[in-house]
């Protein structure tokens, strides 16, 4: 298979299940390189299982998954090391280690993947907080900081590696609307200045219509419409029209409710 | 409901349970392995975090220490005091009871009974630490950061739990020879020179011991780590891996008695 030389992620019928109940039903999605793909849809749907597997946090039960024209689907846990440098993922609960400062939070990839002494990375991990301005806040510890330098820390720390693709789980959720939009504005540059692939899970729609390249919907497992915010804004479809709406009733089938 | 769909059902019931029984008894198994590996390879290569085996054995050890004493204390003062009611009914076999429970002590009570009391407080520290890191996506980020967790996590655990449980089985049977010596005096007008022999314990029996009090040490750990990674969802499943870690190691502490104690009695008739 070819997976073209400008598409630097490519699921494939895609399937994954858990305890017997689908997620994933032949989910088929390509992320060109250097894009920014917001992936949206309503809560359980599968946003954030559809990331994790491109990282190897989750295996697919079926399907195939190409990152940069290699097939990865089917990696042992060792070689997924290798993709991890590339591939950094800030999680929706920012996920700092409690007993780590906020510096060694973002110097332990730098320990880890490439192999810095403790000191060296400490250095770098002081430089990366301070492009984030948390330079004063880098001996702290998680609990004693705000939600808001929390997720600044942990997009530090996923950054650290200089990634060629970023995946976000929901990186507003829980911000201010100041703090939101500067994390959208980080994202758009990280893909206009060094070329970033970015794929964001979000709800929040002022992020998605003003940084998305594409966005692309969820829906019973697979994506149900995929666009560019005009051609999501524009769409006629019942079920897109109902989730950017809003609207409570409608075709749409929503687990739980 | 027609009679075949329920007994398609039971069956499918089973079979997912027995397959989900095997998958969790292959994941144990992948965690000690990962855990021995990691304690006899990892260590030596400077991958460990610093000072994280100390932090540890602070937490196992001292922590722990007031807890052991004190249980193992009040058992032996109980175990003497009904040993002694029981002999003095019959013959007056006051004399052999110190000298008795000193080779019970050394031999089984004191590593087990330190173990089961480490298996409460330390494996349900273990299994609600890493369960909680689970559910909050942690151990994910963690080896997004090029950690494997049970290296990082369960490692570190395992060696501070293996050596200080031997170091509180220690004060555990010091503890609780002490207080049996002061219940026999004192209730059964004992003498300590007589109660305080070690005559009846003999190197095999220190040696069971040891093994008994580090294999136990290795077992909480693991079993409690591997209750903690499998934690789902949120604080009910921190919850739950937590009850399953305590009557997991404490059964895993059971289970090995027993086996250890059959294999030296097979092996060199000190069981």
């Amino acid at each position: 298979m070819d997976a073209g030389s400008s598409s630097m992620i490519v699921m494939r019928g895609v399937h994954k299940a858990f305890g017997g109940r689908p997620v994933l039903a032949g989910l088929d999605l390509v992320v060109a390189r250097g894009e920014v793909l917001y992936v949206i849809g309503t809560s359980g749907v599968g946003k954030s299982v559809t990331i994790k597997h491109l990282v190897g946090l989750l295996r697919v039960d079926a399907g195939e998954i190409w990152l940069a024209g290699r097939r990865i689907d089917a990696l042992p846990e060792r070689d997924y090391q290798v993709i991890r440098r590339k591939v950094a993922m800030v999680f929706q609960s920012a996920t700092l280690f409690d007993a780590m400062t906020l510096a060694e939070n973002v110097a332990l990839p730098l320990r880890k993947h490439r192999g810095l002494g403790a000191a060296a990375a400490l250095a770098d991990a002081r430089r990366r907080l301070d492009e984030v301005h948390l330079a004063d806040l880098a001996d702290r510890f998680p609990a004693e900081v705000s939600d808001g330098v929390r997720k600044r820390a942990a997009i530090a720390r996923a950054l650290t590696l200089e990634p060629e693709v970023v995946l976000f789980d929901e990186p507003t959720t829980g911000l201010d609307p100041q703090s939101a939009r500067r994390v959208d504005r980080l994202i758009r540059e990280l893909a206009d200045r060094r070329g970033v692939t970015a794929m964001v899970v979000s709800h929040d729609l002022a992020s998605i219509f003003s940084t998305a390249d594409r966005i692309a919907l969820l829906y019973q497992g697979r994506v149900h419409a995929c666009g560019t915010p005009g051609e999501i804004r524009g769409s006629v479809d019942p079920v897109v029209l109902q989730f950017i709406h809003g609207r409570a009733s409608g075709p749409m089938e929503t687990p739980g409710f | 409901m027609t009679t075949a769909t329920r007994t398609r059902r039971t069956i499918t019931s089973i079979g997912s349970r027995t397959l989900e029984t095997v998958a969790a008894v292959a994941e144990l198994g992948s965690v000690a392995a990962q855990t021995l590996a990691g304690a006899v390879f990892g260590y030596w290569r400077g991958k460990r975090p610093a000072g994280g085996i100390a932090r540890q054995m602070y937490f196992v050890g001292n922590r722990s220490l007031l807890f052991v004493l004190v249980t193992l204390g009040f058992v032996g003062m109980v175990m003497v005091y009904q040993t002694c009611l029981l002999t003095t009914k019959v013959v007056d076999g006051r004399n052999q009871v110190g000298a008795q429970w000193i080779r019970l002590l050394v031999l089984d009570v004191g590593p087990s009974l330190t173990a089961m009391m480490l298996a409460t407080r330390v494996g349900a520290g273990i299994a609600a630490e890493i369960g909680s890191m689970k559910v909050t996506e942690q151990l994910d980020a963690l080896r997004m950061s090029g950690v494997t967790p049970v290296r990082y996590l369960i490692v570190p655990r395992f060696l501070a739990c293996v050596f200080m449980t031997v170091v509180l089985s220690m004060f555990g049977i010091a503890a609780s020879w002490a207080a049996g010596g002061l219940t026999g005096y004192y209730s059964f007008q004992i003498n300590p020179r007589i109660f305080f022999d070690v005559s009846m314990v003999e190197p095999a029996h220190v040696v069971v011991g040891l093994i008994k009090a580090a294999t136990f040490g290795a077992a909480i750990p693991i079993v409690s780590g591997f209750c903690g990674l499998r934690a789902r969802g949120s604080s009910e499943g921190v919850g739950a891996a937590t009850t399953s870690a305590v009557i997991g190691s404490s059964f895993a502490v059971i289970v090995l008695d027993l086996v250890i104690s059959f294999v030296a009695m097979t092996a060199f008739g000190a069981g």
